[in-house]
């Protein structure tokens, strides 16, 4: 079924085979593909495509340094990421859904892989030739530096231009360090840039007595690809103040995110002995974690909606209930409350009920006339999110209906050799979602500038001895992440709140994942038709069958189940219903069980 | 023939058995199963102060005759966890891998005792309080004339310490803002109550804030509370009291509206066509007080079972919660709540 071809060279993804292993294949057959993207389904919901099966089976093997290769050929920031990631592998992770019990812990795992790995291990990075071109890269965040490791590996010069001291973006002064320790940070970015990529901090871009335009960068380089993000608040109009409609002309109001970007240039920031905080995402509860890290007495994070419905992990919001900060649901500010000397007094809120769902699935809040009530507080912080800003630019481009830069295929612009990736294009995302799109940007800005695509993706075939996983792994708990002392962990800006898996415990989670790479399929020739590989199976994963529709991409689609023996044209396992536990194999009296490792690996063309 | 309509009720209180009761009226031919995370039937949470009064036999304690569920062709699940609820297939999972159709779902689930997230790192040196198992469990850890230190003090641990201080034991109080709990008690008003309680033997500690809880030392107190800014107090048992959180983290992929509870308009129906909730568990819109708001109180919670499964059986009753919820102190000098009628 699949194109059997020997393995050509220069996979960039190759883990390293378990010994005793047979042929591998690579294969473009659309079935295959669909089959991984379907059955593994905590990568296909990484924007990164992080090979997640492949890295914690590493894990569990001890084998720390492989996993965080496996982790830093998707994702150049594991341990970074290992912290601070969204988890969107976790939402759709099988052992989460009904029936399973809860969801793989991912992001620490890739953590652990990062902590666990010697010091000093060896980093595989694949090269490509010098291609005598240059490309310069606007923002050293996420996106920016994904994009410009990824041009460079390709062979390009690459420069990055950066407005700050210091490269990172939102991941150095958006997040604070007590989520993310700085040394953390500072070794994967110096990883990813070291290998020949320029970095110019302090460098502003426009057209500004001092700064550079983007006409000249345009001239001076090969291709521009900005990933300047999203790095102005959204603003709230709330009356109340002198300067109308401006919050922050009142004395105790700031927004959130210039709150913590301050903080982080190094500005000594204070907070009063209130503070409220309006706002539901990760910033908004960074500043409450802040404020009560500055000395505030009482902090309460008010949001439009529910608990439920706020875009941050459930753990994120039970350490910030840790250290004593409130979360108020179903309210919007409304007014400010201002005392005689200029001074925030407090907020004048109105109660919310829940609404319908909006287009970005986020939940809406229907506000309750005549329910006005007021918060009393000091300090205000404001984080209802963040916007792009391109004003900056001294070239025209073209902008979709919300104010962000229009992209085509690859990234492109509307102005040719102008690229644009991450938050700056997106609005604000995650930061994985900002990795992957930078590093699938600088494939579409090699591919331009080459004029042809040099890689393509395949899945990597390769046949496993036997099952690798117990059925009692099933009945592991998730392992709970250690965190630092309560009564010492607030009394430092620095001092990491979570403080990692030690082996014992990354081993106890690693099993817990199903391996979901490992497709297990029946030789229909050798079948006996027995059964005993369906009285065996724990869930409803061996199924007889008619047969098996193709979509038309050429995908598997449904299964055609049969439960007369006179229809039945095979006996199939359901990949989306097995958890990988392997008694079908070892019960099967004829052998007619296979296990083949199943992923995506890039090749040359 | 017509398939019987397969009624679930998750939660075996008084919320859930008011349920179950007014369904089996209502239907008599209706499947009618209660799941339950606890290895006993019905009994009476207000009941469990008496284990010191020498109550340890858990039949005691029963609402009903053991056979009132073959009675009633009521089907009850004991020792059974629910994971997730399914809305859109109406499947319930287990956490012992078991699925489960109905055809109409109940969410009584009641709340779980309330620990501050600053706490709950000392959760293993704390007792509860909230099962026949954890009450007999406090009982065999305070030794007679004992000490027990209660941190908050909610209406269902004040209950307990009324019992505690008629029976020779100590209680030492460190009262907040969860003292009183979920009576909403005045600034002008709180003196009295807290006298009241003194009156009652209670020995209280005001305005001081627990930030860790230790093992006494050897020959001392087996507990320790530790102050924020210094200071502590020593005892024989922890328990914290802080009220109640609604117990409804299973129904948060079901598709019904959550807040803090399960959300419900006066008819106490959710935002999904198959499924109500009742009692400690739903947070019920009040046109009143703009705003959605709990009930407690076993007759409060009784009430909400039988109008919730009058709804659906077809009824459209909305439900009116007990007028009087006021805090009072009795002719005696001592407190006197309607949330420990029952």
């Amino acid at each position: 079924m699949s194109e059997r071809d020997e393995a050509k060279t220069g996979d960039v993804a190759r883990p390293a085979p378990t010994p005793g292993e047979g042929q591998v294949w690579y294969s473009d057959d659309p079935r295959d593909i669909g089959w991984v993207r379907e059955n593994i389904p905590c990568q296909t919901a990484c924007p990164a495509l992080t090979n997640i099966p492949a890295y914690i089976q590493a894990i569990m093997e001890k084998d720390y340094g492989r996993a965080y290769e496996i982790n830093r050929e998707a994702n150049i920031l594991p341990g970074v990421l290992g912290r601070i990631c969204s988890r969107p592998c976790e939402d759709v992770c099988r052992h989460g859904e009904p029936g399973n019990g809860t969801p793989v812990d991912i992001c620490h795992l890739k953590r652990s892989a990062s902590d666990l790995k010697d010091t000093g291990h060896r980093i595989n990075e694949s090269l490509y030739a010098p291609s005598g071109k240059r490309v310069a890269v606007i923002g050293a965040g996420p996106a920016g530096v994904a994009a410009a490791h990824d041009l460079s590996l390709l062979g390009h010069d690459v420069t990055i231009f950066e407005r700050e001291e210091d490269p990172g973006g939102m991941l150095r002064y958006g997040i604070p360090a007590f989520r993310l320790p700085r040394d953390v940070l500072h070794v994967e970015l110096h990883n990813a840039l070291r290998l020949g990529v320029e970095l110019r901090t302090g460098v502003e871009i426009g057209n500004e007595a001092g700064q550079t335009s983007m006409t000249q960068l345009r001239k001076d380089y090969d291709a521009v690809l900005l990933t300047t993000g999203a790095m102005a608040p959204v603003d709230l109009p709330l009356s109340g103040g002198e300067g109308k409609d401006d919050p922050t002309s009142v004395k105790g109001v700031e927004y959130g995110l210039n709150f913590l970007m301050e903080l982080h240039r190094g500005m000594k920031k204070k907070v009063g002995k209130r503070v409220a905080v309006v706002g539901a995402g990760f910033t908004a509860l960074d500043c409450a974690r802040v404020a009560k890290r500055l000395g505030a007495e009482e902090v309460t994070i008010h949001i439009r909606t529910a608990e439920e419905y706020i875009p941050v992990t459930k753990d994120e919001i039970f350490e910030t209930k840790r250290e004593s900060i409130r979360i108020k649901g179903l309210r919007t500010p409304g007014e400010l409350l201002v005392d005689e000397n200029g001074a925030l007094r407090g907020v004048d809120f109105v109660q919310n009920r829940l609404g319908g769902w909006r287009e970005n699935g986020r939940r809406q809040a229907v506000a309750i006339d005549g329910s006005e009530f007021v918060e009393p507080c000091d300090t205000l912080l404001i984080a209802i999110g963040q916007r792009t800003v391109n004003d900056f630019l001294d070239v025209e481009l073209e902008l979709d209906r919300w104010g962000s830069v229009k992209t085509g295929e690859g990234g492109r612009t509307s102005i040719d050799g102008i690229f644009a990736a991450g938050d700056f294009v997106a609005g604000p995302t995650t930061i994985i979602e900002a990795i992957g799109n930078g590093r699938n940007i600088a494939g579409g800005i090699d591919h331009w500038l080459m004029g042809r695509q040099r890689r393509r993706q395949v899945v990597r075939i390769s046949p496993v001895e036997g099952p690798l996983r117990e059925r009692s792994f099933d009945f592991i708990e998730r392992q709970d992440m250690p965190t630092a002392p309560l009564a010492k962990r607030t009394r430092k800006l620095t001092r990491e709140v979570e403080t990692g898996f030690d082996e014992e415990l990354a081993a106890t989670e690693s099993k817990r994942c199903y391996l979901c790479n490992l497709k297990y399929q029946i030789d229909v020739d050798n079948c006996i038709y027995c059964r005993a590989c369906i009285e065996v199976a724990p869930k409803n994963c061996i199924k007889l069958v008619e047969g098996v529709d193709i979509r038309e991409d050429g995908t598997y689609g449904e299964l055609r189940e049969t439960k007369k023996w006179d229809e039945v044209g095979a006996i199939w396992i359901d990949n989306n219903e097995c958890i990988r536990c392997g008694a079908c194999v070892m019960v099967c009296p004829t052998n007619c069980i296979s296990i083949t490792r199943n992923e995506f690996v890039t090749q040359d063309i | 023939m017509v398939e019987a309509i397969h009624n679930v009720i998750i939660g075996n209180g008084s919320a859930g058995n008011g349920a179950a009761v007014t369904l089996r009226e209502a239907d008599p031919d209706c499947h009618i199963t209660i799941i339950t995370m606890g290895s006993l039937p019905f009994y009476n949470r207000y009941d469990l102060p008496r284990v010191f009064r020498g109550c340890y036999d858990w039949r005691e304690i029963l609402v009903h005759p053991l056979s009132y569920y073959d009675d009633n062709d009521i089907t009850l699940r004991r020792n059974s966890r629910v994971t997730d609820v399914d809305g859109r297939n109406r499947m319930i999972a287990f956490a012992h891998n078991e699925a489960m159709h109905y055809d109409r779902l109940l969410v009584c689930a009641g709340g779980q005792g309330y620990l501050p997230e600053d706490l709950s790192d000392y959760r293993d040196l704390m007792s509860g309080f909230g099962s026949f198992e954890a009450a007999i469990s406090t009982y065999k850890a305070l030794p007679a004339g004992g000490a027990l230190i209660m941190l908050g003090g909610d209406m269902i641990g004040l209950d307990l310490a009324r019992t505690l201080t008629d029976t020779g034991y100590r209680v030492v109080l460190l009262a907040n803002e969860y003292t009183f709990w979920p009576h909403k008690v005045q600034d002008d008003e709180r003196d009295g109550f807290i006298n009241a309680l003194e009156h009652m033997g209670v020995e209280v500690i005001d305005g001081v804030h627990p930030v860790a809880v230790e093992e006494g030392e050897a020959g001392k107190p087996a507990r320790r509370v530790v102050f924020e800014g210094g200071g502590d107090v020593l005892g024989d048992v922890v328990m914290p009291s802080y009220g109640l959180s609604p117990t409804a983290e299973f129904m948060l992929g079901s598709g019904v509206d959550i807040e803090r509870g399960v959300l419900v308009d006066p008819t106490l129906h959710t935002t999904d066509e198959n499924i109500w909730a009742a009692g400690d568990v739903c947070q019920i819109w009040s046109a009143e007080d703009n705003a959605y708001r709990f009930y407690y109180g076993w007759n409060n919670v009784r009430l909400m079972g039988e109008v919730a499964a009058r709804n659906v059986t077809g009824a459209n009753t909305a439900f009116e919660g007990l007028e009087d919820e006021r805090l009072r102190i009795d002719k005696k000098g001592h407190l006197s709540s309607p949330f420990w009628e029952h």
